[in-house]
């Protein structure tokens, strides 16, 4: 069996996308249609410009099956791999970044947001969480595990510390603006 | 109050950037506030230009935030914060070359050509020499552009108030996307889709209607995707990625990088300058013309403006000259002189008609939307003779582009040829540090933990993106010009009445919409190379 193009799949894709934006999405996800008769007179409706976008994306995803190319760009299974590590180490570090304060707060009997303008509770979510972002890629990338990674995401997170949270009262490092 | 006149403007627009408030005092002469930002501005361009992995997006990603938490929110912050990224735009241009002549490493995307004539020179122990012309034809170039854009811009607004009204503006947006679409990239199809996705992420959870629309009914999309949050991860966060993994395949490359020693003569001379002149102006004018379209890249510009020099340099070398490509000072001339003329007349669009033309004038478009008081567009050049603040703040950039480029004239070029020991920093180390750094940057703005999410989900899409090979400037234009095309279809669907064709009704507005389709479908005939 003839495998199919890459841009081919990526057209039939834009195709089934635009279709289900259409004639799914926004018509039981938006209160009013194209066109509203409001007091008389007729409006623009809040359905009217993301129909618009899908209209963009399923004429794009027509000229893809009809366009001529020189080359089927699409990610390899390399290319997978790497994205999901990165949106592994992402996501943990986000987490990290949100609840390690509170967490270490509630260990202590203390309510975080309480505390989230105090030192040294406001470092833990963003020191913890940014230094795993940064040691975790440096890692990956490297292949390895090494003091150096550590350091410098040790160095990076005190740096960015010292460039926001210092000389700013009213700047709050993630995650304490919103806990 | 006296009537203002063009030349009032001009005037308060030059005294509001140096007669601003102070910052310091330097042997009894006030500096602005302003000037310091522009000069810091360009200082940081240079170094991140000079920077391989960085570059002036991210300088200007991770900048803005700083920038309005120290200026606020007041229309006194605008001259200073935009000047300031006016001066990392222009200094990342002329630091791209650094790493491009010393190491064969282009800096920024835009030095790729340079590299093929400096890297030669340098080896061949002219290093300087070449920094030097690199250095003349790149600012030489800028200032060319600036010219222009600010002799064009305000005609060009001026036309536009004059003769386009709601439905012509709304028919010249949907104009200026799909061009977007069409010359971006190497597939207009790919062009559509991102700019069709950009559209989709900006209607998300917006919209007049009580309930925010395509939400699902969630808190976090019923206030709508971050502006900041959806353009630092399609352009920066992305980008991040992707040089990432660049380095994951790799691997890690080790042993010291050769640099030969600088012999012989490093002076330019006026004979040299004499010589290289004929590029530099060839090249200046097809980065201007270039450059003024929106969306085409300095990329395009460079390519373009190297090809056309090699054919005069055929033609008129002298023999035992160096062929382009194999060390020939007008090579770098043709180069440099192309890609720095295209970030001047970049401005053209964003400033006469509020179409952002390119990542640049995306940064400035955040930052005045941020700050607010200033609303590029056409609107802004009306000469009333009451003050009209914005004319003013319009003049006082055009004053702020010319002070980076007196800035980058004198002392640009002694700072950029110091630069050379940035491109040993291991990228592998910077970049993930750049990534939480903007990630730092975007919560200062936001507050709002999701702002990462977002940031970090789109930093995905753009990846995916550069995989499939599409551009992800039609996305962001497309999330910035999605809530205005929307706003002003709505007033001209009510202006005419409710008349369903009112994109049609009007010669001009419905030849717009012709062009809008034939350029899409005129890209569709032949498949070209990669132009940004």
């Amino acid at each position: 069996m003839r495998k199919l193009p890459a841009t081919t799949a990526l057209g039939l894709g834009c195709i089934v996308f635009a279709l289900v934006l259409a004639f799914v999405w926004i018509p039981l996800d938006t209160e009013t249609w194209f066109v509203e008769r409001k007091r008389g007179r007729y409006i623009v409706g809040d359905s009217l410009a993301p129909t618009l976008a899908a209209g963009f994306i399923l004429m794009a995803g027509l000229m893809l099956l009809f366009e001529r190319r020189i080359s089927d760009y699409h990610p390899s299974r390399h290319n997978l791999a790497f994205i999901g590590a990165i949106s592994i180490f992402g996501i943990v570090s986000i987490l990290l970044m949100r609840w390690a304060g509170p967490f270490s707060a509630s260990l202590a009997g203390e309510e975080y947001r309480l505390l989230r303008d105090t030192a040294p509770w406001k470092y833990i979510g963003f020191g913890i969480g940014g230094g795993t972002m940064i040691f975790c890629m440096i890692s990956f990338v490297e292949q390895r595990i090494t003091w150096r990674a550590l350091w410098v995401a040790l160095a990076a997170v005190i740096g960015i510390i010292v460039l926001y949270d210092l000389p700013f009262d009213d700047v709050l490092l993630p995650p304490n603006g919103d806990v | 109050m006296t009537d203002l006149g063009a030349l009032d403007y001009i005037w308060l627009g030059i005294l509001a950037v140096f007669q601003g408030p102070e910052a310091f005092s330097l042997l009894g002469v006030s500096v602005s506030i302003t000037v310091m930002m522009v000069a810091f501005g360009l200082v940081l361009g240079i170094v991140v230009g000079a920077t391989p992995g960085l570059g002036g997006v991210i300088a200007m990603a991770i900048s803005l935030p700083i920038l309005i938490s120290i200026f606020g929110f007041s229309s006194d912050a605008l001259l200073p914060v935009m000047g300031f990224l006016i001066g990392v735009m222009k200094g990342s241009t002329v630091g791209g070359a650094v790493p491009a002549i010393l190491f064969n490493t282009p800096g920024t995307p835009d030095a790729f050509m340079t590299t093929l004539d400096g890297y030669p020179m340098a080896k061949s122990g002219k290093a300087r020499k070449a920094l030097k012309i690199s250095h003349f034809s790149s600012v030489t170039g800028d200032t060319f552009s600036d010219i222009v854009l600010i002799i064009c811009a305000p005609f060009l607004a001026i036309l536009v108030e004059a003769y386009l009204d709601l439905p012509e503006k709304t028919a010249l947006l949907i104009l200026s996307l799909s061009f977007i679409a069409a010359v971006v990239g190497e597939s207009a199809a790919k062009g559509l889709l991102s700019c069709g996705l950009g559209l989709l992420a900006v209607y998300i959870g917006t919209g007049e209607d009580f309930y925010p629309r395509l939400s699902f009914g969630s808190a976090a999309l019923s206030d709508g995707i971050p502006i900041t949050a959806a353009i630092i991860g399609v352009l920066v966060i992305g980008a991040i990625f992707a040089e990432l993994e660049n380095l994951w395949h790799q691997k890690r490359h080790t042993g010291a990088i050769e640099v030969a020693k600088d012999e012989g003569d490093q002076r330019l001379h006026w004979a040299d300058i004499r010589r290289i002149l004929p590029y530099i102006g060839r090249s200046a004018v097809i980065g201007t013309t270039i450059g003024a379209l929106p969306g085409v890249g300095s990329t395009l510009a460079a390519t373009i403006g190297y090809a056309t020099g090699r054919r005069y340099h055929a033609k008129n070398k002298k023999p035992g000259d160096p062929e382009f490509g194999q060390g020939a000072s007008e090579g770098i001339a043709a180069t440099e002189a192309a890609n720095s003329s295209v970030s001047g007349a970049n401005l053209i669009p964003v400033l006469s008609l509020g179409i952002p033309g390119n990542t640049a004038a995306v940064f400035l478009i955040l930052a005045a939307e941020s700050i607010g008081g200033f609303n590029p567009g056409p609107a802004v050049f009306k000469f009333s003779s009451d003050l009209n603040p914005e004319l003013v703040i319009a003049f006082g950039l055009f004053t702020t582009m010319i002070l980076a480029n007196l800035l980058n004239w004198t002392v640009g070029g002694v700072f950029m040829r110091s630069l050379g020991a940035l491109v040993r920093i291991p990228k592998q180390y910077l970049l993930p540090v750049v990534l939480l750094l903007t990630l730092a940057s975007l919560y200062v703005e936001e507050t709002s933990i999701s702002a990462i999410w977002f940031a970090f989900g789109f930093g995905i899409l753009g990846y995916f993106m550069m995989r499939f090979a599409i551009s992800p400037l039609p996305f962001v234009i497309g999330f910035i010009l999605g809530g205005r095309i929307e706003d002003t279809a709505r007033q001209a669907f009510s202006a005419t009445g409710g008349d369903p064709l009112f994109l049609l009704k009007s010669p001009i507005s419905a030849a717009f919409i012709l062009c809008a389709f034939a350029v899409i479908f005129l890209s569709l005939r032949k498949p070209k190379a990669d132009k940004t």
